[in-house]
Formats: C-alpha cells, structure tokens, sequence
C-alpha cells in the first residue's frame, strides 16, 4: 500500500513538473552549446566572417538576411562599398532611380541614405561577428568545451584572422564614417552602447592590431584561398598607411608603406597577369595577381551582390548579355567621360586596360537614368578567360580582387614620390612600366622618372584600378574629391561643380544616432 | 441451425405481435403565446421517446401511434419556458392537447459566453457583444468572420482583397501592437485556435463552414479578455457552434444556393490607342517596339466566376442527449482567371447528461478539406502594353504565349494564369470533449469541469511552372516544381473548478479556478526542383528535376496558464468580477516568460435600486459598468530569446581552398543570430466606462462605451546601437502605444405585430491611436515604413511619437488653380519647402494623415412581413486614408520610354490615367496628391426571401435572392477604397459584385 502511494506521489509530481515545462529547445537552428560541441564550429563560424563581405544571409541568393534596416539585395558589403567608392566619382554613374542612389552620383547624400546605412551597419554586423568568435574561442572556453587538439592547434591563426577581419572592417569605418562607435570582444551582446572614437584612435588601434597578429597569421601565398594570410595584412597595411595622413589629421607613414610593400613583393608570392582582364573573369581564382578576394560561386555562393551585380548592372544598350556569361542586363552601370578620356583611346587597342563598349552608346551623359547615355565597362564577366560561361548564369561564378598585387606597385611609387626615405625612383618608374607594358603589350607606354609626379600617379591608379572601389578614397588623398575637381553629374548638375569638404565623410546614418546617444553626427549633415 | 432459425423466427413474430396489438391514439393540439398567437414551428415532444413534431403555421399539430396511456407531452418553442403536459391516451381515438407557453423568464435572461464559462447578461462587467446566425451577413460567404463585418461596434474587418476565401485582419478597437500580431484571439467551443496565415490555403478559418456557427461573441475590454492573459490584448472572437438539442425531434436542414460574380469598376489604365497616343507624343522613338494589337489585359484576366454551396444538417435528441451532424460543400471561383476556393467540410456534435444531470459530456468534431487554386494576380495586367498580345502561336519557347522573355520585364498575365499550375489543400481537423461533474453532493454549488482538445491542420501547396513559361526561362532553369508541405497541430488540456453559491437572499458568488496547457507544433518540409527533364508530369515530376533545393523547419511553443475568478452579486444591485492569470510562455527566456495578468470590474445596475422607482417608468435597463485590467500579447516568433546559430543553405556557402584535385571546397557557414535575453510580453492596460440602457420595454436597448488602451512594452523590431548586437535590428520591448475610443450600439424593435416585425441594428465607433513613445527617438524623428511598389526601399509611412501608427509622410504638392497638382522638372515648383532651405529633399516631407479610419459605422435591417423576409446591412468608415500606389507606380510618361533589354530591344509600361490629369514625367512616389480619403459607405449586402407555408413532413421552405457589395460610394478614386489595414493599394484582387439564388429546406 505504502509502495502504491510511493508511486502515485512520483506520478503527481512527475505531472506537476510537465505541467509547468516550459523548455522548449529550437530545432532549425542550434543553441550555442549544441553547436559548440561539434569542432567544426569553429571553421563554420569563420568562414562566415569572411563570407559576410559576399552573401547578405544565410540562404543563397536571399533569405534569413543578416541586416534588416533596408532590401536584403541592396545590403551585400561589397555591392555597398563598391557603390560608395565608385558612384559618386569620376568613373561610374548609374541608371536607377531607387531611393538615394542618383544621390550617390550626384553627391547629395544625407543621413537617411539607405545606402550608406547599408554600409555602416555592414561594418559593424562584421565587426559583431568578429568579437563573438573572439569571446566564443578563447582558450578556456576550448578547454572547457574539449576541443580537439587539432583544432586548439589552430585556433591562434584563426584568432589572428578574426582580427584581421575586424581591423579591415574598422578600416572602412573610418575611411567612410570618420570617427566611429568602438567596442572590442571585451563587451558583452546586448551591452549599452559604445562610446564614439576619434578616427585617429581607431586608426592607432587597427595598426596595433595589425602589428599584434602579423607573426599568428599564415605564411604569404600559403592560406588556403579565400583566407588572408601575411600578404593580405601586408596590403591593408599599405592602404593604411599610404591614407594615414587623412585619418591622422597630419602624420605620414611614407616610410611605413613603402616597408609593407616591399614585404608583399620580397614575398615572391604574387606576380602580375600577363593579361590584365583575366584578373576580372569567372576563372580569376587561378590569378597569380590577386593577394586576397571575396569569392563567388554561381551555384554555391549566390547573391545578389558583389560580382553578380558587377556584371549584370553594367549590360543593356545593344549589349548582348551571352556575352559576359549572364542570361540579362540590369541596365544601370555606366562610366563617365572623365575616365575614357584618360585612356589613349576608347577601344582598348592601345592600353588594353580600356575596357568600353561603346556600340549605341554615347560618350557623353545627359541624363543620369538614361542606359545609354555614358560608355558602358563589362570589366567584370562572367566567363572565363577560356570564353566558357560560368556555371550559372544569374549568379556569377567570378570572384572580387579585393587586394591585387597591381595595386602594391602604384602604392610603391606614390609613397616614394610622396616621401618615403626606403625606396627609390627608380624602381618606382620600373614598378610602373611593369604595369604599363602589360597594358600596352609593348614599352610604347613606358615613363621615365621625369613623367612620374602625383597627378600621373592619381590618373595612371584609374587607369589601373577603375572599378575597383578605391577611387573615392585616391580622390580625397588628392584633394580632388570635393572642393576641387568637377566631372559629370557632380554637385548634380550635367557639367559638375565642385561640392562642400563635409561630404568627404558620410554621416552615420539617421538610425544609429537616435540609438546611440554617444554619437555626434559628422560635421556638415 | 434450424432451431436457432426457429427462435429467431418466434422472437420476431413476438416482437411484431407486441408492435401490433399495442394500444394506440392520437394527440392533436395548438401552441399559442400569451396573447393566443399561434406559435409557427413549436416542438412537441413525446417525453420519455424520440418522438416529435412541429406545429405548422396556425400552431396546430398531430400526433399520431402514441402509446394508449397516461403520457407526457413537452411543448417548446425559442424563448417562451418548455411545458409539460400530462395527457390519457385511449386506444384508437384522438384526444386534444392544446399548449399555451409563457415567455421564459430563464431565456429571457440571456446568457452570454464568456471565457471558461458564461454569466446571465446581467451579470456581465466586461464588455461583451453577441452576434447570432439571424444577424449574420449574407451573401456567398467562405470564411466565418466575414459573417461579422459591421456587426460590433470597434471591430474592423478588413478583408485583404477579393479573392475568393480570402482572410481578413481583424481590428477590434485599433491595433495594440506594431511588430507583434494585431489580430484577436479566436476561440472555438472552448478550443483556443492557431489562426496563422499558411501556404496551403488563403485563410486558416475557412475549415469552418459558416452554416455550423451559432453565434460569435467578441469580447473587447480587459474584464473580458484578461482570462485569455497573454493572448487577450487584441480581443477574443469567441465561435460557439450549433449543438443538439435534448428533447427535440429530428430536424433536417438543407441549404443550397448558386452564386454569380463579376468585378466592379474597371482599373484605369490607358488602352491600346491612347496608349499609341502617349508613346507618339511622348516617345516617338518607340513606336517600333509596340505591338499591332488592341488588349485589354483585364478583359482576358477577369471573368464572371460562378459557385455553389450546399449544407445539409441532422440535429435533434433524446431525453437526455442532443446530436448534431452537418455536411457542407461549397465550391466558388474568383473573378481572376484561375482562382477558385473548394471546401468539404462536416461537423458532429454529440451532448449527453447522466446520472440527474451530475455529469455533462459534450463533444465536438468538425474537419474539411479546403482546396485553394491560386491566381497569378492582376500587377502585370495593370503594366503590360495593351497593344501586344496575349497569345502568339509562333512563339513555341514559351509555349504559344507572347513574352519579351526577359527578367525586367512583366510577365504576360494569361500565361501565367494557364501555363503556371499552383494550388494547395488542407485538411484540418479540430475535437474536444467537454466533461463537467457536479460535486454538489460534496459541497453545494462546486462541480469541476475539464476540456481536451486537439487541431490539427495539415496540407500542401503544389507550384509547377513548365519549361516554357518565362519565369523559368529568364531565369536560365528550365521549369520548376516546388511542394511545401506543413503540419501544424496544437492540443489543449484545460481544468477547472466551478463554484456557484447563493449565500443568502442577497449574495451569490460565482468563483472559478483553472488551470490550462497548449502546445503549439509547426513543421514545414519543402522540396524544389529546378531543370525538368520533361513537362509531362506536371507537379508530380520532382524526380525529373535536375537541381534541388529540399528543406524543412520546425517550430515549438507551449503555453501554460493557472486563472481564477471570481464574481459577486450583491442583492442583484452590484456585480464585481476579478479575474488574474498567470501565464508561462516559450517564447520568452526564464527571468521573464511568467507573466500576471489582473483585472477588475464592477457593475451598478441602476434600476434594482430602491429609489429608482420612477426610472422604471422610462428605462428597461440601465447598467453602468467600469472595468480595467492588463492583457498581454505574445505572438512574436518562436526562440527570439535564445542565441542561436543558423547554418547556411547550400546556395550561401563560401569556398574556402580547394582540394587535391583543385577543385573550390565550400564550407556551409554558421552564424550567430540576434537576440534579447530579456525579451518580455507586451502589456496593454485598458480602462472601459459603458452604460447599458434600453427603453419601451426593452425594444430599443443599447451601449456607450468609451475606453482607452495603453501598451506598454511594445515587442518591436528596433535599430540597436551598432555593433552591440549580431545584427542592426533585435526585436525587443520598446515604445508605448494607445488607442482611445467611443462607441455605440443601438437595437431597436420598431414594429412588431403578427405579420410584420422590423428589427435595426446599428452602431458606430470612434477610434483614435497614437504613438507615445519609442524607444530615445523623439522629436521629428522616426521610423519610416510602408514600402511601396516603385523603386527599392521607397518609404510613404512614419512610426513617430504623437502620431497615428503608419501615418503617411509625404511632400505636400503644390496644386494648379484648377486644383490638379503641378508637374514640372524642378522639385521647387511642385513641392513645398517646408523648412526653406531651396532644396526638396527628405527634410520636407510632412505628416498628412493616416490609414486607420476615424469613425467605423454598421447598419442591419430585418424586416419580415407574412412569408417575406428583407434584410440588409449597411457599412462604412470615416477618415480611412489611402496611398494610391496603383496610380503612383503607373501615372508618368517616362513608362513609355521604355526599358531596354539588351539586343536594342524594349518594352514598354502601360500608364495609369491619372496621368492625363497630374502630366507627371517622372514618377512622384511621395506626393500628397497619391494620399486620397477613402471615407465610404457600403451596401453590404441585400437579401429578399420567401418562406412557403409547411406542408405535411415540410416545417419550412424558404428561397431567397442577395445582392452583395452593390454599392459603394466613396470619393477614392481606385478600385475600392478598402485596401487592407496598412493603406498602401497596391493591385489586390479586385472584391466583386454578386448575387446568390438560394434555398433553404426544412423537414
């Protein structure tokens, strides 16, 4: 009898407990400590740091979107910064009439700009990620969860890469924003907001970081691609330092530059194309050239950024989209006179870096949402240097130089023009002619140390690099981008005017200051 | 064997022998009121048998073969007291049995359905309307709450669009909440229900067959709803359906009726010469891209859709047990090409009391099939050139079907309407069974009472396109096949402790305790193929798909709640209710998912009161109520507390290296989500001040209530600093939000004599809402929303503190003298520049009104004369704004530039009229010119009928005509000034004009 009570009285309670279970454990996704338990993880979760410069979520070509602010198209990293770098510039303009994007061409941006706040919350989705994988592998944590030998063994270059990723997205904060909210894996998820720094201490600090990490990261040319390595740093380096007088407010790191260069070219790991386009086709992940990229893949990394849209907005007119590898035009990229022009002619046939289509296209640009007004760049394709499509064609298989070693020779010899007391002219002149007789296929084109000054360097950096998404910030270094300097449709008007110093910042957006009361909105918006 | 047989054999003959040499007679009679009417289609009941009949239309009846005997009799008849009758039946004569019946006192005392239980009116604190089947709206009615449209003052029913068995949202006294469901909570016969929209069909509560619905009680304020807690901020809907009744004879219903549709209003776009006109004028350069054909795209997309709908129902009982068995069928097509709804539905009800009524059981069952066959809609009916045609026999890519074959450019309507198959079903089935045990013999008065219940909703959606149809063709795969499947189950265990005991004369005190589980499951397996080898096998081809993409989510949450209540009476002057409710919540993490939700409420009825006496010579009823309490809401996603990892798909993987053989490996990635620890309920506290009266007898009676709604807690996705969370917008509890209102309702009985009664129905509501905080965002600041068709991102609504939710923030347009808007290059000259700064930009742009209506307002009419019956019902709304996005996204010149498409070819847009009026070149997304009062007035719906005296085993026949949505006057210049709760028109499904022939059967 005592017994049966015994178990009625389990029972009772056994259904007193159901009755009050409220743990109800997710099933699509998983709880950290599940997904903690496999040692995968940790490749997954850095993978997707990397992978946050090319997808926009977690199902490919859209859906499960990482930012939510605005059209989860729109918020790709890369298709951003590109825009950013490249719309408001003497080299691109655009047909379409979404929301705030004729202001990126026309410089008449403010801080309701979708686009920008795209890119600002861009940066810092980066920078979250990169502080939750710091918090999520530190050594206790490994140790506490059991993690394998193999991976504890490589948890310090992965580490060493999160931070990497970090301070690169850092850089675009200040390059873009100027003074920036700074937090580090040091604060907690859901913490109070973070105090604003000044762009030269986030400056200060994304050089420390560099310098920490250099001896944690893989060899130059050893990373298995995709990854950064010591090249990649050593080229942030470069870009860093070559600017540091802009983000400084006055210190120059001439010295500095030139010292990241010659590391990335004493390397031997990068050598340039004989073939410049081959550095912009679906097969350029056998690019020599290239020092780090964001990589896409027709069917395995699809979105509706990065290259996908390099390549689809700038086909229309009397293009044929089979072309380039893609079943359609979007119909919205072109280029400015400004940039044909500096070219020895439109067609290529003498600096083969021209890459225009120009067939019932003007060259002029009367009207920024007319396609065919403006010559139009298929830099970007989607085929192989082979002339095969990709593997899809909405999707391109065409992976984005995001460092390229073309671009170590002109920093090379414009911090030696600038300065710099470790290099010398001359094998600046050589670093150029290098470039240049690749563009030529001949010495026509070579210079000699009397044609190198700083307004060669600025035009021979668009010839080299148009569409690639430095321009903007080249512009600024040079004082070009704003109070001086006039192209198409800057200061919206047809013949361009000058604008005002304010816009060489753009202003964090209207959303994050009404949430972060610790921020002063740049001056000028 | 053969003596089996022969016992068999002998038992029978016994049995007929018995039958035959049974004593019989027959009893005959009248039923008659207390004013010797004849009462038309009273019960009379043989007790203790399942005998029974109706008396016809002079009251008379007939009863024959009833047992020789002293027997018992039972007259009933809908709100007059039952009477029973003791008679001596003789063997082979007819006696007489006449029955006069009394209006019941009990009936008289209506009761009203409350949570967990019901109180007599009177008692009732909260407020509480009641809508019953002879107040429904007519019409061909697939989805139940359409049966309540402009019945209750303060509830909103706004159907989505015309689609047939389209859903609804449900406003009962303005929204409460901006990221969570607005909807209100629907409670079926006790069953609480899951009432997501879902792929398979258009609206989860078309399973329930309208013709099953005894009546809808909508509870509004917190003394009603607070029992419901977490889930009652928005409203309870409460469906009691049609039951069995014990003691009544079998009945047998039918109800049939054909219905006939066709859209109302024509869409304004150009036709094939003026748009040849514009082109010519406007964009000479184009004339090669148009086509040699005069379509109207709406004429090939529209159609006069045909339904029928049939319901049959078995009801009746014993002595102690009451059945009921409906089967319905009804079949309706949509007025666009392909849409069309079906459902088979069938319900049992089964009641039975035992032991002297100490035990109650009473159950449920009701489950159909709905079948949705889904439309492509009309947007590119609305931009596609009128002088191309539908079909182009040559173009055998894609199948036969004009198509300029490329991914900007619209879609021809027609082949998307017959290339493109899409269709789901659903079965859907919900139980319960309702125990109820008096322990009276224990303690007087106490007697507990359990619900077990289960829904469970399970179905399909199928899409085939073909490799012909130009979706697929542009986007380079060829052909589609796509199955989502879903189950969705929930099941319910509810019990409760009853106790009601008068203390005295003067005390009585009702009290309730309760406990109840619910647990929500959700799985949605989905498999879609791309690149069919072969059209052939239509949906049922996965197999020939080349590339797959399968998946499959599952969802959880549970919901535990222990309540009380308790109600006092005292000397039937005074009623208290207060009610408390705790409940637990998945979806909220362990510091924060138990909430309390209190409420209290008194009610002064006046007239009991001694001193009231001279009162009684004006007032039938007068009752002054007050009631506040807190109710919560909860319906956010699952897990929105937890961090969580979510895993790439195969299409969003990343290549990190290669392998041996140099080919990419890719990596499916793994990414943190966003999230709030301490994510809580949002919380509304509502007070309500009503007055009840009624006069002349009580044959105009009605309410005023005025009330106010603040929700504190606002569950809202908002922009977190940057860089403090994984991603730029965590949901979580910020801002607060009211609503405040006034409303009245008036019954009035004008006309009541043998022949004719006319009863009237109204009521109007006022509804005010008002943003009064969010999160730090103060001042000018916002957030925008409402999205609109043009442009990525383009925003025309503003979430800003003082303001209505969603109200319109667009420039005000500067007008002409004719009073049509400016048009020209220079923004200057259209806009005003409101801060004076020579530019226009987002800076200018200003508050100018807001999408909920001011004023709601109903009218039904019944009138019934002889056998003619007239009713009616008569809605509206005042102050309703309406972004016209069909004309905003369509009336400008620069369509017919034309998009080019590569190869130098184009297409081009149609153009909206309203570009003959405003010349617009370039599309003004944000003029005020597009925000238009869409005040209306609606005459609902109009049905005549007439009821053929009863004949022999016939108790009622009645055929009828309606009319639905015959008239709208509006100043909205689109199709149909109800757009949906969010006011942005964007080309819904067009709601038709109809009309239903119909009849009914009584047996």
């Amino acid at each position: 009898m005592k017994k049966i009570i015994n178990i009625g009285l389990i029972a009772v309670l056994a259904m007193m407990s159901a009755c009050t279970d409220l743990d109800v454990q997710p099933r699509n996704d998983l709880t950290p400590d599940v997904f903690f338990s496999d040692d995968a993880a940790y490749e997954r979760f850095l993978t997707r740091i990397y992978a946050g410069l090319a997808v926009t979520g977690q199902q490919g070509p859209a859906g499960n979107a990482d930012i939510k602010s605005l059209d989860e198209g729109f918020s790709s990293y890369l298709r951003q910064c590109w825009q950013l770098q490249e719309l408001p510039t003497d080299e691109a303009i655009i047909a379409w009439n979404d929301d705030g994007l004729p202001d990126l061409v026309t410089q008449g941006w403010s801080s309701t700009n979708q686009f920008v706040r795209a890119m600002y919350y861009r940066v810092f989705f980066q920078v979250s990620l990169a502080n939750e994988f710091l918090r999520e592998s530190t050594p206790e944590k490994l140790d506490a969860r059991g993690v394998s030998k193999e991976v504890v063994d490589q948890m310090a270059t992965y580490r060493a890469e999160a931070r990497f990723m970090r301070a690169l997205s850092y850089w675009h904060g200040i390059d873009f924003f100027g003074d920036i909210p700074f937090y580090t894996e040091d604060q907690v998820i859901g913490s109070t907001a973070p105090t604003q720094l000044s762009r030269r201490e986030v400056f200060n600090f994304i050089v420390n970081e560099l310098n920490e990490i250099e001896s944690d990261m893989l060899e130059a040319g050893t990373a298995p691609y995709g990854r950064a390595d010591k090249g990649a740093l050593w080229m942030l380096q470069a870009k860093l330092y070559l600017n540091g007088e802009v983000y400084t407010g006055g210190e120059t790191y001439w010295n500095e530059a030139v010292e990241a260069c010659n590391k990335i070219i004493e390397s031997g790991a990068y050598t340039l194309m004989d073939e410049y386009h081959h550095n912009f086709l679906a097969d350029n992940d056998r690019s020599t050239e290239i020092i780090w990229s964001v990589n896409f893949d027709g069917d395995a990394t699809q979105t509706f950024g990065g290259t996908t849209y390099l390549v689809h907005a700038a086909i229309g007119g009397a293009m044929n989209a089979e072309d380039y590898g893609v079943n359609n035009g979007w119909g919205g990229l072109r280029t400015l006179p400004s940039l044909v022009d500096r070219f020895p002619d439109e067609t290529g046939n003498i600096d083969e870096r021209a890459i225009f289509f120009t067939e019932g296209q003007t060259k002029a640009v009367e009207a920024i949402n007319e396609f065919t007004n403006g010559y139009t760049v298929p830099k970007y394709q989607n085929v192989t240097s082979e002339g095969v499509a990709g593997s899809d064609p909405t999707f391109a298989d065409t992976d984005y130089p995001m460092f390229r070693f073309g671009e170590v020779h002109l920093t090379y010899a414009e911090a030696v023009l600038r300065g710099a007391s470790n290099g010398d002219l001359g094998t600046a002149v050589a670093y150029i002619n290098a470039l240049r007789q690749r563009a030529y296929n001949n010495d026509a084109g070579n210079i000699s140390e009397a044609d190198l000054n700083l307004d060669f360097i600025l035009d021979e950096r668009s010839r080299e690099l148009y569409w690639e998404g430095v321009r903007r910030t080249d512009l600024i270094r040079f004082g070009q981008f704003t109070e001086n300097g006039t192209w198409a449709w800057k200061g919206n008007v047809q013949e361009g005017r000058t604008t005002s110093p304010h816009l060489n910042l753009y202003p964090i957006p209207a959303e994050e200051l009404l949430a972060n009361d610790n921020l002063e909105q740049n001056q000028g918006y | 064997m053969k003596n089996i047989l022969r016992l068999v054999v002998a038992f029978a003959a016994a049995l007929l022998l018995v039958q035959q040499g049974y004593a019989q007679g027959t009893v005959q009679g009248q039923a008659i009121d207390e004013n010797g009417e004849a009462l038309i289609g009273a019960t009379i009941l043989l007790v203790g048998s399942s005998r029974g009949t109706a008396t016809d239309f002079d009251g008379n009846y007939v009863l024959e073969n009833i047992p020789a005997g002293e027997q018992q009799l039972r007259a009933s008849y809908t709100g007059y007291g039952d009477l029973t009758k003791t008679i001596t039946v003789k063997d082979g004569e007819t006696v007489t049995l006449d029955f006069q019946l009394g209006e019941d006192a009990e009936v008289l005392e209506e009761v009203v359905v409350i949570g967990y239980g019901s109180v007599r009116k009177e008692d009732a604190t909260g407020v509480v309307a009641k809508i019953d089947d002879k107040n429904f709206n007519r019409g061909a009615i697939v989805s139940p709450e359409q049966l309540l449209t402009g019945k209750v003052a303060g509830v909103q029913i706004a159907p989505g669009d015309g689609s047939p068995g389209g859903g609804s949202a449900i406003r009962i006294r303005g929204g409460t909440s901006i990221n969570a469901s607005n909807e209100p909570l629907f409670v079926i016969d006790g069953m609480p229900i899951d009432n997501e929209g879902f792929a398979g069909g258009r609206n989860p509560l078309n399973f329930l067959n309208p013709s099953d619905i005894e009546s809808f009680t909508v509870l509004k304020d917190a003394s009603a709803t607070a029992i419901y807690g977490s889930r009652g901020a928005n409203g309870v809907i409460i469906i009691t359906t049609k039951k069995g009744q014990a003691g009544s004879r079998p009945r047998v219903n039918y109800d049939g009726y054909y219905t006939v549709n066709e859209i109302r209003g024509e869409p304004a776009m150009l036709d094939a010469d003026n748009f040849r006109d514009v082109v010519t004028f406007f964009a000479p350069s184009r004339l090669n891209a148009l086509g040699n054909n005069n379509t109207n795209w709406f004429d090939e997309m529209l159609r006069q859709a045909q339904g029928q709908n049939h319901s049959l129902s078995v009801s009746g009982g014993g002595q102690d047990f009451g059945y009921r068995i409906s089967a319905g069928y009804q079949q309706l097509e949509g007025i666009i090409l392909g849409s069309e709804t079906e459902r088979a539905s069938f319900s049992l009800n089964y009641n039975h009391r035992f032991f002297d009524d100490k035990l109650k059981i009473n159950t449920n069952l009701r489950g159909a099939r709905t079948r949705d066959v889904f439309d492509p809609g009309l947007g590119a009916a609305w931009d596609f050139d009128p002088t191309q045609p539908a079909l182009d026999p040559d173009n055998e890519a894609f199948g036969g079907f004009f198509s300029y074959g490329n991914s900007l450019a619209p879609r021809n309507p027609v082949s998307a309407a017959e290339q493109r198959i899409d269709q789901g079903q659903s079965f859907r089935t919900i139980g319960n069974m309702e125990v109820e045990y008096s322990l009276g013999d224990i303690v007087e008065g106490l007697s507990v009472k359990t619900n077990l219940g289960f829904d469970v909703n399970q179905g399909d959606r199928n899409t085939f396109e073909p490799t012909t149809y130009t979706n697929t063709q542009v986007a380079n795969f060829n052909g589609l096949v796509k199955i989502e499947n879903y189950t969705r189950t929930n099941y319910l265990f509810d019990a409760y402790l009853n106790y009601d005991k008068s203390l005295n004369d003067r005390n009585n005190l009702k009290l309730t305790l309760g406990y109840s589980y619910q647990d929500f499951y959700e799985q949605y397996p989905l498999f879609e193929g791309q690149n069919l080898s072969t059209d052939q096998f239509g949906i049922n081809g996965p197999a020939q798909a080349e590339d797959v993409f399968p998946s499959n989510s599952v969802f959880e949450n549970r919901l535990i709640s222990f309540w009380g209540r308790a109600i006092y009476n005292f000397d039937e002057r005074y009623v208290l209710t207060a009610t408390l409710r705790r409940d637990g919540s998945t979806r909220f993490g362990p510091e924060s998912r138990w909430g309390l939700f209190p409420s209290a409420a008194v009610a002064w009825r006046v007239l009991q009161e001694d001193w009231a006496g001279s009162l009684n010579n004006i007032f039938s009823d007068l009752k002054l109520r007050v009631s506040y309490g807190i109710t919560g809401n909860q319906d956010i996603g699952d897990y929105r507390y937890l961090p969580q990892y979510a895993f790439s798909d195969q299409r969003a993987r990343y290549q990190i290296g290669t392998d041996a053989d140099g080919n990419p490996i890719f990596v499916n990635t793994a990414r943190p989500n966003a999230y709030d620890p301490g994510l809580q309920w949002e919380e509304t506290a509502s007070l309500n001040v009503g007055l009840e009266f009624g006069f002349a007898n009580g044959r105009i009676n009605g309410a005023l209530e005025y009330y106010t709604q603040n929700t504190d807690q606002l569950l809202f996705e908002v922009n977190v600093p940057a860089g403090t969370n994984l991603s730029d917008r965590v949901l979580t509890n910020i801002g607060e939000l009211q609503n405040q209102g006034v409303e009245l309702t008036l019954n009035a009985n004008l006309l009541k004599t043998s022949d004719m009664s006319w009863d009237l129905t109204g009521n109007i509501a006022y509804n005010r809402n008002e943003v009064l905080g969010l999160s730090n965002i103060a001042g000018d600041a916002g957030i925008l929303r409402g999205g609109i068709a043009g442009g990525v991102g383009n925003n025309v609504q503003i979430l800003r503190v003082g303001q209505a939710v969603d109200a319109f923030y667009v420039y005000e347009h500067i007008l002409n003298d004719d009073g049509t808007p400016v048009s020209d290059e220079d923004d200057l000259m259209m806009y005003v520049d409101q801060n004076g700064d020579g530019q226009i930009n987002e800076l200018d742009r200003r508050i100018f009104q807001n999408p909920a209506p001011d004023i709601l307002y109903g009218l039904t009419s019944n009138f019934q004369f002889k056998g003619f019956d007239l009713a009616m019902t008569i809605r509206g709304a005042v102050g309703n704004y309406v972004y016209n996005n069909n004309a905003s996204n369509r009336g400008y010149y620069q369509r017919v530039q034309g998009v080019n498409i590569g190869n130098d070819q184009f297409f081009l847009n149609n153009v909206h009229e309203s570009v003959l009026e405003t010349q617009f070149v370039a599309p003004q997304y944000f003029s005020d010119y597009y925000v238009e009062d869409a005040s209306f007035m609606r005459l609902d719906n109009v049905t005549l009928g007439y009821t053929l005296l009863p004949k022999r085993a016939i108790s009622s026949l009645r055929f009828y005509v309606t009319g639905q949505n015959l008239l709208v006057f509006t100043k909205y210049s689109g199709l149909d000034p109800e757009v949906g709760v969010g006011g942005i028109d964007n080309a819904p499904f067009p709601r038709p004009i109809g009309f239903i022939f119909g009849a009914s059967l009584g047996l």
